[in-house]
């Protein structure tokens, strides 16, 4: 690579309110040719609402598996990690509901 | 994909190769066999290789466009196969080696470039010839590696097969033209097809052993050579020949009972010599890169700086 | 407001045949650095603006052919060397990438103090496609302004090659504003809200305090272009005309 040469992520966002996706990532030796350049690969056919253009070295990387997927349940923390359904049903049945309308829940 | 502490580099390997095997992809950043890392990367730089010097054999005819729509178009493909290069390149080059050394291992002719890139171009028949059936053929194997192990590569082809799929509607459009156009014109298009259907049938390269196919064990490709060819042969000879064009195969047919296409064997030794340079256009087209890189060295140089490695 | 006499009308076609082959013949010189610039993310790039060129010939032709009732591509394809009316500054081919940034640098400040004016032509339907093609243009100028000040900033060699190759086109790129039969009519009718000549120093109040702001040595003086300025064409345009009608020509009346 030359002596001023970067690489650079370019994120680009598909429709408007959409979520910034990566796409690729080009060359240039500074911000005003890796904007031009992103605009090239990731906006030439207007394909997209809005770039970022980011240089690689400014990202951080976390791929850790003790960090992101450590071994012990955390259904809690999720939707549809609480089983209420059984229960629910139980419930009524005690309460003695008939003709009760079903409520919606979250989850199961 | 992350190793237990104490593992040493056999067993890495082959937990590695299993991961692999069993569908689990790859990210530059993550630990790889150096047999792995070496075999993607010949395979993507060469791939990037033949989007560069795939760009030669249609350029000339940029210029002899004989319509504001068809300069537009082909221009536009042109461009596109300019911009495959770098997504390769840009792929190849974050597993170590740069892209200025690849170019000139390129055009030292010490690494390979697809058959097809090699053939001259003799008509505006060929350019709709090469459009359609060339592009074709690729997409056959693009589409096969958009599930490749090395997940940066088959993200690439993703949008790679995304951008092809407009070539080759101007490529059919360019032949369907013609073909509802003159005498002359057809006899054109007959013609161009007649060169091409050799090379095209050596495209996808002889038929290789599962068992010994390491890119297709490791999954960096996810179909064999031979399945890719049949696949071009169902979807693309019903095509050519509702047009009244004559494909320069008397053997080839589908032959219900083994379920596959039979034809005369490709050349496999023209394949050979042709990818090792010895094609009729390989040397020119090497030697018109070498000059236009050498030409523009110093806008290089003037922008990004120097490179360590000779241009 | 419709073009009602004819005096109006042959000048206004006068005017989009200039700017139409001006893009025309710009563009293809241009597509000419597709598979083969310096840097590969800027082959994209150039190839993108070429493109756009292109583009914007075809609108004009279009634009051209709903009043003279011929086609497009005829228009374009169609003419002898000689009746083509781009600038002297597309004579030259693409030449070294300094050649071609200098040029596109000349013909984009040139184009756009041109659109500019257009862009309050009295003639709507000109008006309208001049507004489309600024938005365009926007880009080009801006990736042709940081191309003068990258190879003015890149070192010697870019330098001395950007200096010369704006020496070299500097009296040719007066021909954007060479003169035009008709236009008289044009301004009198507001199809061309300013002159040629007006046009041609606007142009030069910007580029010239530019390249002194970039250190770039004064150009020669500017004198007023030449009548011919968009009449002669020489022998590189003869070779690319050559090249562009060849299939063109090959089979009369087939379509491609």
């Amino acid at each position: 690579m030359g002596a001023k040469d970067k690489v650079w992520e370019v994120f680009r966002q598909e429709a408007e309110g959409d979520p910034m996706i990566h796409g690729g990532s080009v060359r240039a030796p500074d911000e005003e040719l890796a904007t031009h350049y992103a605009r090239e690969f990731y906006g030439r056919r207007q394909e997209s609402e809005r770039l970022w253009i980011v240089p690689r070295d400014t990202i951080i990387e976390l791929d850790d598996p003790d960090l992101l997927k450590p071994p012990f349940d955390r259904s809690f923390k999720r939707p549809g990690g609480f089983l209420i359904k059984h229960k629910l049903e139980a419930a009524r049945i005690r309460a003695g509901a008939t003709g009760a309308e079903p409520i919606e829940e979250l989850g199961e | 994909m992350r190793y237990p502490v104490a593992v040493n580099e056999t067993e890495r390997a082959e937990a590695f190769y299993a991961h692999v095997a069993g569908g689990g992809k790859v990210e530059p950043d993550d630990w790889m066999p150096d047999d792995y890392r070496a075999a993607v990367l010949k395979f993507v730089e060469m791939h990037a290789n033949s989007e560069l010097m795939g760009v030669l054999p249609e350029r000339e005819w940029i210029l002899r466009a004989p319509t504001l729509r068809r300069k537009l178009a082909l221009t536009s493909k042109v461009q596109d196969e300019v911009g495959h290069a770098q997504l390769l390149y840009r792929v190849a080059e974050d597993l170590g080696k740069s892209r200025e050394q690849m170019l000139t291992d390129l055009l030292a002719g010490k690494t390979k470039f697809h058959n097809v890139f090699h053939y001259p171009t003799r008509s505006w028949a060929d350019v709709g010839i090469i459009a359609w059936l060339v592009d074709a053929a690729a997409i056959v194997s693009q589409q096969a590696l958009r599930d490749s192990s090395y997940a940066p590569y088959a993200r690439t082809m993703k949008k790679i097969c995304w951008e092809e799929s407009v070539h080759i509607m101007h490529g059919r459009d360019v032949v369907l033209t013609m073909m509802n156009g003159t005498d002359a014109q057809r006899a054109l298009v007959q013609d161009a097809l007649d060169r091409w259907w050799g090379p095209l049938m050596q495209m996808h390269g002889p038929p290789t052993k599962p068992e010994t196919d390491r890119d297709l064990i490791w999954k960096i490709k996810a179909k064999g050579n031979e399945q890719l060819r049949q696949e071009f042969l169902s979807i693309y000879v019903p095509r050519i020949r509702e047009l009244g064009l004559v494909i320069p195969d008397p053997a080839l047919a589908y032959d219900e009972a083994a379920g596959r296409w039979s034809y005369i064997e490709p050349d496999w030794d023209e394949l050979r010599s042709v990818v090792t340079g010895h094609g009729p256009m390989s040397q020119e087209r090497l030697e018109f890169r070498r000059t236009h890189r050498a030409q523009t060295q110093w806008v290089r140089d003037a922008i990004i700086g120097p490179v360590g490695a000779a241009a | 407001m419709t073009v009602q006499d004819a005096a109006s009308q042959a000048a206004l076609a006068e005017l989009l045949l200039a700017m139409a082959d001006d893009e025309f013949v710009l563009g293809f010189w241009d597509s000419e650095w597709t598979g083969i610039a310096p840097i590969l993310e800027e082959d994209v790039a150039m190839s993108s603006v070429s493109q756009d060129e292109i583009g914007h010939a075809k609108a004009l032709y279009e634009l051209l052919a709903s009043l003279s009732g011929e086609d497009a591509d005829e228009i374009a394809f169609g003419r002898a060397p000689g009746a083509y009316r781009h600038a002297a500054l597309m004579n030259h081919p693409r030449t070294d990438w300094a050649f071609s940034i200098a040029r596109r640098y000349l013909y984009e400040t040139a184009d756009a103090v041109r659109l500019e004016s257009l862009a309050g032509s009295s003639y709507q339907p000109l008006a309208q496609l001049v507004t489309k093609m600024r938005r365009e243009e926007t880009y080009h100028l801006l990736h042709f302004d940081l191309w003068l000040r990258r190879l003015t900033e890149g070192g010697p060699e870019s330098r001395d090659r950007l200096i010369g190759a704006l020496r070299d086109l500097w009296t040719d790129a007066q021909a954007v504003f060479a003169p035009l039969d008709g236009e008289e009519a044009l301004v009198a009718g507001g199809i061309m809200p300013d002159r040629l000549e007006t046009l041609r120093k606007r142009w030069l109040d910007r580029v010239v305090p530019r390249f002194a702001e970039l250190g770039l040595p004064p150009m020669p003086a500017a004198p007023a272009p030449a009548p011919d300025g968009r009449r002669l064409h020489g022998i590189d345009f003869a070779w690319l005309h050559g090249e562009f009608t060849m299939v063109a020509a090959s089979e009369a009346g087939a379509s491609w």
